[in-house]
C-alpha cells in the first residue's frame, strides 16, 4: 500500500502541472514567439562549434568590418569583425554560449540551495528561524555587491561571477519555496503520509517538493533573465570572464572605443542579450500568469 | 513603529559585522608586508619585528579583527596601494558625485515611473495599458550599459547635444547640470520599467477596493478619485518595491559610472578591483554596502510612517 502511494504521487503531480503550461504557451501568441526565439537560440549556442564559420579567437589583417547590411562590408563575414578582426558571428555563438553557461550554473547552484533550504525550514519548523535569519542577513547583499566584492577576493573571473550570482539567488529562491511548502505542509497527504510511517527524506522529497515545484519553478525563470543581466553588467565592468574568451557583457564593453565608427562591435552583443533576456521573461511571465497568478506582485 | 524599526537595525548588526569581516579579509590578501613596507627597504630585520608587533601583526588573528574593526569606527580605512592618499580622502571625493548621480536619476524616473504605472491601471487592458506594460517589459529585459551606449552615441556624439565624459562640476552650475543628464537619464531608463509595474499592479489592487467604490458614488470627479483615493493607497506598496529596489539602482550606477567616467563610488570600486588595490577596494564596497543598508533602513521607516498597519505586523 505505501510503494502504491508513494508511486502514484509524482505521476500524477507532473502531468497535472506540465501538460496545461505546453496547451497554454501554444495559445499565447507572444509566449509561444518568445519560445521559438530562445530556443533558437539554445541549439546556435549549444551546437556553436559546428555552426561558427570562423575560429572566435583567430585574429585577421581585417578589423572593423561592418555587417553585411552596411557600406564596406566583405562577403564571408556576415556580421562583420571586431577590432581585431574576429569574426563577429562566431564570437557571438561562442559568447551566447558562455553567457547561457554562466545564467544557468547561476540559477542551478543557487537556486538548487535556496529551494534545499526553504523546504528544510518548512519541514523542521526548529530549523525555520535560522533560515529565515540568514536569508534576510543575504538579502542586504545586493547581487552586483557580491560580484564586486568577490572579484576582489578570488579575483576578476567566471567562477567569482557564478558565486555571487548564486548567494544572490538563494535567499530570494529559499523564501518563495518555504511560503509554498508551508501551504503544503499543512494537507492531509503530508499528515498521511507520516502516518504511514514514510521517513522525512520521502516525505520532502516525493510529497513536499514535488508539490511546491510550480511557484519556485515561476520565481527561477523570471530570476534567470535578471541573473543574466547582472551577470552581462559584470563582465562589462571587465570583471568576469577573461580575454580571449567571449562573453556577451565583456564583447559589448570591448567594442566601446570603436563606439563611433563600427557601433556593431558593441551593439550585436548587447542586443543579443536584450533578445535572450526579453524571451526569458515573456515566457515567465506566461507561466506565472498560469501557474501562479497570486504570483503578479513580484 | 519603533519596534518594527528596532527590529530592522537588531538584523542590520550581523549584517555590518559580515561587511567589516569581508573587508579584514580582503585586506590579508594584501601581497607584501605592511610592516616592511612601513620599515622601508634598508630595515633591519629587528627593526621589521618591532614594527610588526606595534601594529599587532603578531597577534592572533582575532585579535587582528578587533584592532581593524576599531580602527574603522575611527574612520581609518587605510592607504590606497596606488595613488598612496588616505582610502577615506579618495571615497570623501566620490561619494557626492554618487548621490548626486543617484538624486538626478530618481527626480524623474520614480514620479515617472508612477505616472505610467497609474495611467496603465486606469486604462487597463487598452492600447496605453499595453503600451506601458510593454515599454516596461523591455526595461527590464535591457542591460544598463546598451542604453548608455546608445544615448552616448547618438546625443552625445552623432548629434553632440550634451557631453559625455565626466563631471562637468556641481549640480548647480550650468555645466555640472549638462554634464549629468545623460548619466541620470541612463540610469533612470532601467528604472522607469520596475517601477510603472509594480505601481500598475498596486493601483489595480485599490482600484478595486471597496472605498474607490463609495468614492464614486458619492460622485466625485474621477480625476480625484484616482489622486487622492487610488494613488494615495497605491503609494504604500510602491515605496517599499522601490526600496527592494536599491540594489538594481546600485548595480545600475556602478555600470553608469564606468561608461560615462563618472567619479563616483562605483568606478572608484571596480577600478580597485581591476587594479588590486585591495585597502581601496575595501573601502568602496564597505561605504557601498553601508549606503544599502541605510536606504533600506529609512525605506522601512517610510514604510512605517506610511501604513499604520505596519505596528500591529510587528
Amino acid at each position: 500500500m505505501a510503494d502504491l502511494t508513494t508511486q502514484a504521487a509524482p505521476v500524477t503531480v507532473q502531468r497535472s502541472w506540465l501538460s496545461p503550461i505546453w496547451r497554454r504557451i501554444l495559445g499565447d501568441k507572444l509566449a509561444l514567439v518568445a519560445a521559438i526565439i530562445l530556443l533558437v537560440i539554445v541549439l546556435a549556442a549549444l551546437f556553436a562549434p559546428w555552426l561558427a564559420p570562423f575560429d572566435p579567437y583567430e585574429t585577421t589583417r581585417r578589423p572593423f568590418i561592418p555587417p553585411r547590411w552596411s557600406e564596406g562590408s566583405l562577403p564571408q563575414y556576415w556580421l562583420g569583425t571586431d577590432g581585431q578582426g574576429r569574426d563577429m558571428l562566431s564570437r557571438l555563438l561562442y559568447g551566447t554560449r558562455l553567457t547561457l553557461v554562466m545564467g544557468l550554473a547561476s540559477i542551478v547552484l543557487g537556486g538548487g540551495l535556496g529551494a534545499m533550504l526553504g523546504l528544510l525550514g518548512a519541514f523542521y519548523r526548529r530549523l525555520d528561524p535560522y533560515v529565515m535569519r540568514s536569508a534576510d542577513i543575504l538579502l542586504s547583499f545586493p547581487a552586483i555587491l557580491l560580484g564586486l566584492a568577490l572579484a576582489a577576493v578570488v579575483g576578476p573571473g567566471l567562477t567569482a561571477i557564478v558565486i555571487a550570482l548564486s548567494i544572490a539567488t538563494v535567499p530570494d529562491v529559499a523564501r518563495i519555496t518555504r511560503s509554498a511548502a508551508i501551504v503544503v505542509m499543512g494537507q492531509d497527504y503530508m499528515e498521511a503520509g507520516r502516518a504511514l510511517g514514510l521517513p522525512d527524506r520521502t516525505l520532502i522529497w516525493r510529497y513536499l517538493a514535488l508539490n511546491c515545484i510550480s511557484p519556485v519553478f515561476v520565481f527561477m525563470t523570471l530570476r534567470f533573465g535578471q541573473i543574466i543581466l547582472i551577470g552581462a553588467a559584470l563582465s562589462f565592468l571587465g570583471l568576469g570572464v577573461r580575454p580571449p574568451e567571449a562573453e556577451l557583457g565583456m564583447m559589448a564593453s570591448l567594442g566601446r572605443d570603436a563606439l563611433f565608427f563600427a557601433p556593431h562591435i558593441s551593439l550585436l552583443p548587447s542586443l543579443t542579450i536584450i533578445a535572450i533576456v526579453l524571451c526569458v521573461n515573456l515566457l515567465g511571465d506566461a507561466l506565472r500568469d498560469l501557474l501562479d497568478p497570486r504570483m503578479r506582485n513580484m | 513603529m519603533l519596534n518594527h524599526i528596532a527590529q530592522r537595525l537588531a538584523l542590520s548588526v550581523p549584517v555590518l559585522f559580515g561587511v567589516l569581516l569581508f573587508g579584514f579579509l580582503l585586506l590579508q590578501l594584501v601581497p607584501s608586508d605592511p610592516a616592511a613596507i612601513i620599515a622601508g627597504p634598508m630595515a633591519s630585520p629587528e627593526l621589521v619585528a618591532q614594527i610588526r608587533q606595534d601594529m599587532g601583526l603578531d597577534r592572533p588573528i582575532i585579535i587582528q579583527f578587533a584592532i581593524y574593526m576599531a580602527r574603522v569606527l575611527q574612520g581609518d580605512l587605510g592607504v590606497s596601494l596606488i595613488s598612496n592618499t588616505r582610502v577615506t580622502t579618495e571615497l570623501a571625493e566620490a561619494i557626492g558625485p554618487t548621490a548626486e548621480l543617484m538624486f538626478a536619476c530618481l527626480v524623474w524616473a520614480v514620479p515617472l515611473g508612477i505616472a505610467l504605472g497609474t495611467i496603465a491601471a486606469v486604462y487597463r487592458g487598452r492600447l496605453l495599458d499595453r503600451l506601458v506594460i510593454a515599454i516596461s517589459v523591455a526595461g527590464v529585459s535591457t542591460p544598463v550599459f546598451f542604453i548608455g551606449l546608445i544615448l552616448m552615441q547618438y546625443i552625445g556624439y552623432h548629434w553632440e547635444l550634451l557631453p559625455f565624459i565626466g563631471r562637468g562640476g556641481p549640480l548647480w552650475s550650468l555645466e555640472g547640470l549638462a554634464s549629468i543628464v545623460l548619466p541620470a537619464l541612463t540610469l533612470g531608463l532601467v528604472f522607469i520599467g520596475p517601477i510603472a509595474r509594480m505601481t500598475r499592479t498596486a493601483a489595480l489592487e485599490v482600484l478595486s477596493a471597496d472605498h474607490v467604490r463609495t468614492a464614486r458614488a458619492k460622485g466625485l470627479a474621477e480625476r480625484t478619485v484616482i489622486l487622492q483615493h487610488v494613488l494615495r493607497n497605491a503609494l504604500i506598496p510602491v515605496v517599499t518595491l522601490i526600496g527592494l529596489q536599491a540594489g538594481y539602482l546600485l548595480g545600475g550606477a556602478v555600470v553608469t559610472e564606468t561608461i560615462y567616467s563618472w567619479p563616483g563610488v562605483g568606478r572608484l570600486a571596480v577600478g580597485a578591483i581591476l587594479a588590486s588595490d585591495f585597502p581601496l577596494a575595501q573601502g568602496a564596497i564597505l561605504v557601498l554596502a553601508l549606503a544599502f543598508l541605510v536606504i533600506n533602513l529609512i525605506v522601512d521607516m517610510l514604510y512605517a510612517v506610511l501604513d499604520p498597519r505596519v505596528e500591529s505586523h510587528g
